[in-house]
């Protein structure tokens, strides 16, 4: 919902349509199917097949669906952040909350290498396609070919921080003073109440995950079968 | 302290350094900057001429760490006593790349420049005062707001000068600003240069082509296997056009070619131009005279 509000919706939605429906797919079957998930007792279905009598377990059947659920939750959150925060304020707001100033750079710095860490994978895909990097292949070469943008990628950014750490050297990173931040952030209310409400959420959850211990084995059942 | 060192920007006494891992890139280097000079550092590649930069706002050794002996004063200031946090408003370093001194921090050109005044902690009129400045100085007036990232290569490279001279240092040391810039990009940045040393900067600039140099430069230090092989004027310098090539190093086209033609016809000249105006010039007079 968060996601529309900030007009990103598309750009969070695919990733997640992406990442999560296929493992389901995986997962469901795998865990809900008698292949050894250890935590299988209730058996709420049985298939017919080839003659076969094949039961499907509840437990299964429930983690398959959460485990995937709670990494969408991780990654939309992840998207969210990227997507919708402005960087200047972000800085401002770490720098009112008296950060030291060298975690403010580490996380301004993450999100600003995003894009630039994109240019450099593009560049390296096609200098690896020139060279002859077969993209019609199996699985297990794609894999393969993945090792060959990682490798580069790693190689040349050790080499680009070991840069960037000069240039932030010679112009004064760590001199021992009081930095200025040049953008002045002002809480308004909405601000506040949002806060708030993230935090009382953020307690009822917890107050919830600590109580009924949220874990579908014990939960689902109670819930579906009474 | 002594005081006749405050009176030069940069002053190198004696100075041998060895990387932890590559033993006397420099030795025994000792030259003087005199305030409003121009000087080109010119050498092959592996001369130690970006070695050379960095020992000028105290990267080396206080980054780098290895062994070093002799000493280099900036603005009367012992580069091994200070940190490169307090040499930086004293050096202004720009690198080769562009990008990759791009603070990673600023979103727009304006921020990209008023990040080292931050970052040493300036009051923000100053910091917004400087940065107007600095912007108008290098010609990126109307970019401000622009990410540092979509500028062009000669673009980026004026803002990496604009982030020192931001910082107004005593002296601004290039390290081959333009060797990864097209040619346009390549003019832009040494248009910058001549204005800034019109206006009375201080600047010293390591390249490999000398064609550009030999243009404003007053003075070339010819570095070759960590020695100085050759220092005096930009003129003195360049007419000793088989030296110079025995390091590695081109001389301007129109130098050598009049040192071709003194040496293979026979001629007798004066003085070689070293720049294309001069070339112009002479071989005028000498078609003019019948002399080829």
């Amino acid at each position: 919902m968060l996601a529309f509000v900030g007009r990103v919706a598309r750009q969070v939605g695919l990733p997640l349509l992406v990442v999560v429906l296929p493992w389901m797919a995986l997962s469901v079957p795998i865990l809900s199917l008698p292949l050894g998930f250890p935590w299988n007792q209730t058996v709420v279905y049985r298939i017919q097949m080839l003659g076969l009598d094949i039961p499907v377990y509840l437990e299964g059947l429930a983690w398959g669906f959460t485990w995937p659920l709670r990494i969408g939750v991780t990654i939309s959150a992840a998207l969210l952040f990227y997507l919708t925060t402005q960087q200047t304020a972000l800085v401002a707001m770490l720098f009112k909350f008296r950060m030291p100033f060298r975690f403010i750079y580490m996380v301004a710095a993450t999100l600003q290498m995003i894009p630039l860490m994109v240019d450099e994978v593009r560049s390296i895909y096609q200098a690896q396609l020139a060279r002859g990097l077969r993209t019609d292949v199996g699985i297990i070469k794609k894999l393969w070919n993945f090792l060959t943008l990682v490798v580069p990628l790693t190689l040349s950014s050790l080499g680009k921080v070991q840069t960037r750490a000069i240039a932030l050297e010679s112009r004064g990173f760590s001199a021992p003073v009081a930095k200025t931040v040049l953008y002045d952030i002002r809480f308004k209310r909405v601000d506040y109440v949002f806060f708030a409400c993230m935090a009382a959420a953020t307690v009822y959850l917890g107050f919830l995950y600590v109580t009924e211990g949220y874990s579908p084995i014990v939960h689902l059942r109670y819930l579906l079968l009474g | 302290m002594a005081v006749s060192k405050v009176q030069y920007p940069i002053s190198v006494e004696g100075f041998t350094y060895s990387y932890p891992s590559k033993p006397y890139v420099l030795r025994d280097i000792s030259f003087k900057v005199e305030r409003g000079e121009a000087v080109g550092i010119i050498g092959p590649n592996g001369a130690g001429k970006s070695t050379l930069c960095r020992a000028l706002n105290g990267l080396v050794p206080h980054f780098y760490g290895g062994r070093m002996s002799g000493r280099i004063y900036v603005a009367g200031m012992d580069t091994l006593k200070h940190t490169v946090a307090e040499l930086s408003t004293k050096v202004g370093l720009v690198f080769q790349e562009p990008e990759t001194q791009l603070s990673g921090l600023a979103l727009t050109v304006e921020d990209e420049i008023s990040f080292g005044l931050s970052m040493l902690g300036y009051p923000k009129e100053v910091i917004l005062d400087r940065t107007r400045e600095a912007i108008e100085k290098v010609g990126l007036k109307g970019l401000e707001h622009r990410s540092p990232f979509e500028l062009s290569g000669g673009q980026q490279q004026r803002l990496a000068i604009a982030t020192v001279l931001a910082m107004k240092p005593e002296v601004i040391v290039l390290d081959e600003p333009a060797a990864q810039l097209d040619p346009l990009g390549k003019s832009q940045v040494f248009d910058v240069l001549r204005e800034l040393l019109r206006e009375g900067s201080t600047i010293l600039v390591a390249e490999h082509e000398i064609e550009e140099l030999a243009t404003f430069t007053h003075r070339l230090i010819l570095l070759d296997g960590g020695r100085i092989l050759c220092d005096g004027s930009s003129r003195h310098v360049l007419r000793q056009v088989e030296r110079l090539k025995s390091s590695g190093v081109d001389p301007p086209s129109v130098t050598e070619l009049a040192h071709l033609v003194k040496t293979v016809c026979r001629m007798r000249l004066e003085d070689y131009p070293i720049t294309v105006e001069e070339a112009v010039g002479l071989f005028a007079e000498l078609l003019e005279g019948g002399r080829i």
